[in-house]
């Protein structure tokens, strides 16, 4: 059975929060919203937003790692929001996995939110419904657009291409493939959910300077003259480009 | 979590309801095997009236906090799954019952229809309860509520304000069941006050989830919260954190224990002594165990924490310790910034 998903790769996330400012443009005048502001101009701004990143920092100073969290619906294969909602407003589709919402049935008990354990549902004061991620489904299966747009806002708008869209089922889909190569996790796994939106955990990239510095920037280096002609485009060293410059 | 209002004033309504309507019903039941001496029409039929009003004002009180009041009738459609869904179907059901039985009893139609729907309402009364309880009992992302020890003492609240309520209409209508209210009220109220304390007790030994465990990390990785996303609070921080409530809480819990079981124990105690009967005594201890219910329920939706609040850093890390042979409320460190 197919399972859409979002897999959001740690390493590249910048946490710029382009992805939650779009979801938020064009839900709000897609199919699924409005997304309401309350207050928007005035002190204390809020209002309902599917994606949200949080910004954690790993380790002890001044060993520490900063690292950008965008959480939105995980679209759990055993989504727990599911079961307990009272008129079965909360529904996950069997064609694709999405957990939609129908908003013609929910009542606004706020019970699917209580069972959400990632916080990944909000209700919306205005319309007095629950809402949340869609994985832009008005997009997915909109065959108006081109078939490179037939993607989530969040992973068309991602500048630093940290997020992938697809069939986390399908053995020969890019998700699958990089789930599998690059170890990708998932929230909570012990709370019994399954998520489908998987994460890719952060490689520690590592730059031994002193090393560089000991060995390869000798003057001594027979290497040292041909990193110094690689490291400028020229291919011309410094003193030959002044000397250039001087002409 | 957010307590909501129209879910105190539910339970509170309910609560009285169902709970006077088990002890007046059973005390019709034990007629069927010729036990007892049965309760004067009048009685039943007033304190059914009362019950009515209660479940009726508490359907309208719960609606409150839907967002689509007009839509709450949707809320039969998923029985199957939904505890909510079954504790709005018993209520209603119980409300109906409930007025079919008055109804009969008042035109004395037939015994046997009379004491059929009165098992039915006393069942689905008893359902109702544990619906409700169970909508807070099956919600494994709130460790606190977590636990048959929410339905037990949930239910036994139940029972407390049904007797308190029964023994002043005992005392009100000279019936020959005052002694025996005044224990049941003693036994529930008891009862109530030591799930109570083992429902907090327990949340001291809880083994908490950590922010590790949610973000997939390994164990003994020191890790904060640095940014949220949001300058204001949202919704996430609002409903599953009740910022004034968590300030509030350790006052409200002991004077919450002392209205609902401390003060109506000794009344209900001094009322069995001394043979003291008059309507202070029960009127009092009655209105205490409503008002400290309301305060009850109140800190137990406060004492919830949701694991979301993990993300937002705003989950209890430390808890409680045992320091010079009392429990004492270790300083719980909650900051977004470390």
């Amino acid at each position: 059975m197919p399972q859409y998903a979002l897999v959001i790769d740690l390493n590249t996330c910048v946490g710029c929060h382009a992805c939650a400012t779009n979801c938020k443009e064009w839900n709000t005048q897609a199919a699924f919203g409005p997304l309401s502001d309350y207050d928007p101009y005035g002190a204390h701004p809020s209002g309902v937003w599917y994606n949200r990143i949080m910004t954690y920092e790993t380790g002890e100073f001044p060993d520490t790692q900063v690292f950008h969290l965008p959480k939105s619906c995980l679209h759990c294969q055993d989504a727990p929001c599911v079961p307990v909602c009272p008129t079965g407003a909360s529904y996950k589709r069997e064609q694709d996995g999405i957990v939609l919402v129908n908003y013609d049935d929910c009542i606004g008990c706020k019970l699917c939110a209580w069972s959400c354990p990632y916080g990944c549902r909000e209700f919306d004061e205005a319309d007095k419904v629950m809402k949340k991620c869609t994985l832009c489904i008005d997009r997915i299966y909109d065959e108006t657009l081109p078939p490179e747009h037939r993607k989530p806002a969040c992973v068309l708008t991602c500048p630093a291409r940290a997020r992938f869209f697809g069939d986390i089922e399908d053995p020969n889909s890019e998700v699958y493939k990089m789930i599998k190569e690059r170890n990708g996790f998932v929230l909570f796994p012990d709370m019994g959910t399954n998520p489908a939106n998987h994460y890719l955990p952060r490689i520690e990239t590592k730059i031994n300077l002193e090393e560089f510095e000991k060995h390869i920037l000798k003057p001594d280096n027979p290497l040292f003259l041909e990193v110094m002609k690689r490291h400028h485009v020229s291919g011309k060293t410094p003193e030959e480009k002044q000397q250039e410059e001087v002409r | 979590m957010h307590p909501p209002l129209s879910l105190i004033f539910f339970f509170l309504t309910a609560g009285t309801s169902i709970g006077s309507f088990i002890f007046m019903y059973f005390i019709e039941f034990l007629l069927l095997f010729g036990k007892g001496q049965g309760l004067p029409k009048e009685v039943v039929l007033k304190l059914g009236l009362l019950q009515l009003i209660l479940i009726g004002a508490g359907a309208i009180g719960a609606s409150f906090h839907l967002g689509h009041k007009l839509r709450a009738w949707k809320a039969v459609k998923r029985f199957r799954t939904s505890w909510l869904s079954r504790e709005a179907v018993f209520s209603g059901a119980y409300g109906l019952t409930l007025l079919i039985y008055l109804v009969l009893k008042y035109f004395d139609v037939n015994p046997f229809f009379e004491h059929f729907f009165g098992i039915t309402t006393f069942i689905l009364g008893v359902l109702s309860g544990f619906s409700t309880a169970m909508i807070y009992a099956s919600n494994k992302f709130v460790l606190e509520w977590n636990t048959s020890i929410t339905v037990i003492y949930y239910l036994l609240m139940y029972l407390m304000l049904g007797s308190t309520l029964m023994a002043y209409f005992s005392y009100l209508y000279n019936l020959p069941y005052l002694g025996t209210f005044i224990f049941l009220s003693f036994l529930f109220l008891a009862l109530g006050l030591g799930f109570r304390l083992a429902f907090n007790i327990r949340q001291f030994y809880l083994k908490r989830p950590t922010l590790n465990e949610a973000l997939n990390l390994p164990h003994n990785r020191p890790i904060r919260v640095v940014d949220t996303g949001s300058t204001t609070d949202n919704f996430c921080t609002e409903e599953f954190y009740y910022k004034k409530g968590k300030e509030l809480l350790s006052t409200v819990i002991p004077v919450a224990y002392l209205l609902t079981f401390v003060v109506p124990l000794f009344l209900v105690l001094y009322a069995w002594i001394t043979g003291t009967h008059n309507h202070w005594i029960f009127g009092l201890t009655f209105i205490f165990v409503v008002v400290g219910s309301a305060l009850e329920r109140w800190s137990f939706f406060v004492e919830g924490n949701h694991v979301q609040n993990l993300f937002y850093g705003l989950y209890p890390e430390q808890g409680y310790k045992l320091r010079k042979g009392f429990m004492e409320k270790k300083e719980t460190r909650i900051s977004l910034y470390g």
